[in-house]
């Protein structure tokens, strides 16, 4: 069963398309990862799905209910900017919040949270009190304390250092064990193939992928060789067979051109330069989200 | 509704604990009844320094009977009964008229600059007997600030009383006589005979400038305070929370309608809370201490209901408006034309208490944003408004209460998300009409 579902949604500001003609089903236990460059309609998306937004044309169906009149005590939404009353106690906040979405057990499961995300000293101090990471993780907690069934992060890995981001990691991926369907949003394309059962780019306010990470790369192929040589980048110019080189200052990436043999790029390598390393792989999320998102500067970086 | 209570009650919470709200509650009534003590104290305090005026009399018939009139009066009103001077004495210097009118103004204008006298008195010389001539019937009082003036105004009374004297004598009638033809009887103010218990005529109360002044510009004036504590401030308020990204936090719980609501019954819990305090306080001051006029009881459940329906209909214009507002620069420039509908029943206020009946009063207490103030304000003089008035006003600023919530949410729904489009009329117009 799916937990969202999108029909031909279209959404408009004025006179620019936000999103366009968008289908999408997000199945029930599963963490769902939103990418795409910055405008490009991800945000217009979480907010139609969380009906703070009405989309023009289409249909949205979050668990199990159609129309504008989705259950919201039953979804949890950390939106992109974070925002809880400054002056409020961290505790009292979080209860207020999970009262608001008609959460039951809230001081209890505030504490258990609190405890969890290492804020169980911070739960009488007033929000403004707090860091930018540690007020990011109490708006997390704000978002589930109420154990909601469908939970949507808006950028919830931004601006936090690692500690906070594997704890907050390890949170989310609890809350799947525990039944709860999650939809993030990232530009942090590790995170999302790491943690993602499936992934979504939108470019444009158009669908460009949907899939698991193994089916999005499959369909790219093993096009990519990462490579490490003694002279770097500058061995690498010029090279037949590679349609562009990133470099990553240590480590290579070369883009093969289409039905260009690895064997023979190879052994161009070893004509000009020493091989520390070489790896035939399929293109990281990163490589196919800048191959979308960037197509014209694409054409520049042809070797 | 049970969410936007749940709104409404942390709003209500937040704004309550606050010390503002303690101190506004505690300073709003100090700062007021510490102005009207400073007043009443300051009227005491008069400048108890001799004042001199010199009387050019043209006529020859007023100066001498001036200088009695004020010796008479500094020998009875200067002092107090203790025999505190808490007047000043009127000394008359007799100046003779001299052939040069203008240079002897001059003159004497130079005397009052310079200290010496507190005014001038130029009497013409037909003023016993005023004839076409402008100039020779004119009495002109001279003086730095002539028309704020004491003096100028204990004038008029002996002048007059001096030139009809004299008319009266030239006319035969006996000096004997005189000063009881001119005797002076004064107007009392009184109320409407009521029948108390038992059925027959009670005894008429004498009508008090308190009662007639006083208890109109209080509910007023606290109806103003209590949508400056709990209406107003809605504008910057949601302003702020759409700024802090505070209201995209709560849109994911609750819609921006109950949003808007629950913000607005929050401040109405806030003014209500302020004008229990304040009448509670009102009733126990005039229960308890000597003032001429009793508790104006019919009057208190109209001041709720119209108070009530006036932080509800501002409220919400306040909150859609602050909704569109992107930075506080916007909410400021926006603040003055959005408070114009609570300001202006505060300018009119004072024509609107001296005729209270008149159909100018009456045409603009049916103005739906003016109604709770001016209606109020008409039904708590002592004239009162026919008994329909007030319901059919009701009717109107519910109507117009319900219009404003439902245009506002509409804005709210719109604007509280959107960035970068100014708050400007067409804008909001096209959201509430668009929606």
């Amino acid at each position: 069963m799916n937990t969202v579902e999108l029909r031909e949604v279209t959404k408009t500001f004025g006179k620019h398309v936000a999103v366009d003609a968008l289908s999408l089903d997000v199945p029930e236990g599963c963490v769902y990862g939103f990418i795409g460059p910055n405008g490009s309609g991800k945000t217009t998306t979480l907010r139609m799905i969380m009906s703070i937004f009405h989309p023009d044309r289409g249909d949205i169906r979050v668990l199990g209910t159609g129309g504008a009149g989705a259950d919201t005590d039953r979804i949890g939404y950390l939106p992109e900017e974070r925002g809880i009353y400054p002056k409020m106690k961290l505790r009292e906040a979080l209860i207020f919040y999970g009262d608001l979405k008609n959460g039951r057990d809230l001081p209890r499961e505030v504490d258990r949270w609190l405890e969890r995300l290492d804020l169980a000293d911070w739960g009488d101090k007033k929000i403004d009190a707090l860091s930018k990471g540690m007020s990011q993780r109490a708006q997390f907690i704000a978002a589930v304390v109420a154990r909601p069934e469908l939970i949507i992060l808006d950028e919830p890995f931004g601006g936090l250092d690692p500690v906070g981001l594997e704890t907050l990691k390890d949170a989310v991926l609890d809350l799947r064990k525990g039944g709860a369907t999650v939809i993030f949003s990232t530009h942090d394309m590790h995170v999302a193939e790491r943690m993602c059962d499936y992934i979504f780019m939108i470019h444009r306010g158009r669908k460009v992928l949907d899939g698991t990470l193994d089916a999005i790369q499959d369909q790219y192929g093993q096009d990519t060789v990462r490579v490490r040589t003694g002279d770097g980048a500058e061995a690498l110019a010029g090279l037949a067979g590679v349609e562009r080189i990133n470099d990553y200052g240590r480590l290579q990436e070369l883009r093969l051109a289409p039905g260009a043999d690895a064997q023979a790029v190879l052994a161009g390598i070893l004509g000009r330069t020493r091989v520390e390393s070489f790896e035939l792989a399929r293109p990281s999320l990163h490589d196919i989200f800048v191959r979308i998102a960037r197509p014209e500067t694409e054409e520049v970086g042809h070797a | 509704m049970r969410k936007t209570l749940k709104l409404a009650k942390r709003e209500y919470l937040a704004a309550v604990r606050s010390k503002g709200f303690i101190i506004a509650l505690v300073l709003a009534p100090v700062l007021m009844s510490g102005s009207i003590l400073a007043m009443a104290l300051l009227g005491d305090k008069v400048d108890t320094t001799d004042q001199r005026l010199a009387v050019v009399d043209r006529s020859g018939v007023v100066a001498e009977a001036l200088v009695a009139a004020a010796e008479q009066r500094n020998a009875q009103a200067v002092r107090d009964e203790d025999g505190k001077k808490v007047r000043p004495a009127y000394v008359i210097e007799v100046v003779a008229p001299e052939a040069d009118a203008a240079a002897q103004r001059l003159a004497l204008s130079d005397r009052v600059r310079a200290g010496t006298l507190r005014a001038f008195l130029e009497i013409g010389p037909e003023v016993l007997h005023p004839g076409e001539d402008a100039e020779a019937r004119a009495i002109r009082y001279h003086a730095r600030n002539a028309a704020m003036d004491d003096l100028r105004g204990w004038l008029g009374w002996p002048v007059n009383t001096t030139l009809r004297k004299a008319r009266l004598a030239e006319a035969g009638m006996d000096a004997a006589v005189l000063d009881e033809m001119l005797i002076y009887m004064g107007v009392e103010a009184m109320g409407l005979v009521e029948r108390d218990a038992t059925g027959e005529a009670a005894a008429a109360r004498r009508s008090s400038e308190g009662e007639a002044l006083g208890v109109p510009f209080a509910m007023v004036m606290l109806m103003f305070l209590m949508l400056m504590m709990g209406a107003i401030p809605q504008l910057n308020a949601v302003m702020e929370e759409k700024n802090q990204r505070i209201a995209e936090v709560l849109l994911g719980s609750i819609s921006p309608f109950q949003f808007m609501m629950g913000k607005v019954l929050g401040g109405l819990a806030v003014s209500l809370t302020g004008a229990i305090v304040y009448v509670a306080l009102g009733v126990l001051a005039l229960s308890y201490t000597a003032v001429a006029f009793p508790v104006p009881y019919h009057i208190l459940p109209w001041f709720f209901a119209w108070t009530l329906l006036a932080v509800v209909m501002t409220g919400s214009a306040m909150a859609a408006v602050g909704s569109a507002c992107n930075d506080p620069k916007e909410a400021q420039s926006l603040a003055m034309p959005a408070m114009m509908p609570v300001m202006i029943p505060m300018f009119l206020l004072v024509p609107v208490i001296k005729s209270p009946t008149s159909g100018l009063a009456t045409g603009l207490s049916f103005f739906p944003s003016f109604t709770p103030m001016l209606m109020l304000l008409r039904q708590s003089t002592p004239a009162g408004v026919p008994a329909w008035q007030p319901w059919a006003g009701l009717a109107i600023v519910l109507a117009a209460t319900v219009l404003t919530i439902w245009a506002g949410g509409r804005i709210f729904r719109v604007a509280i998300l959107m960035k970068g489009q100014p708050p400007t009329i067409k804008n909001l117009l096209r959201w509430a009409l668009r929606g």
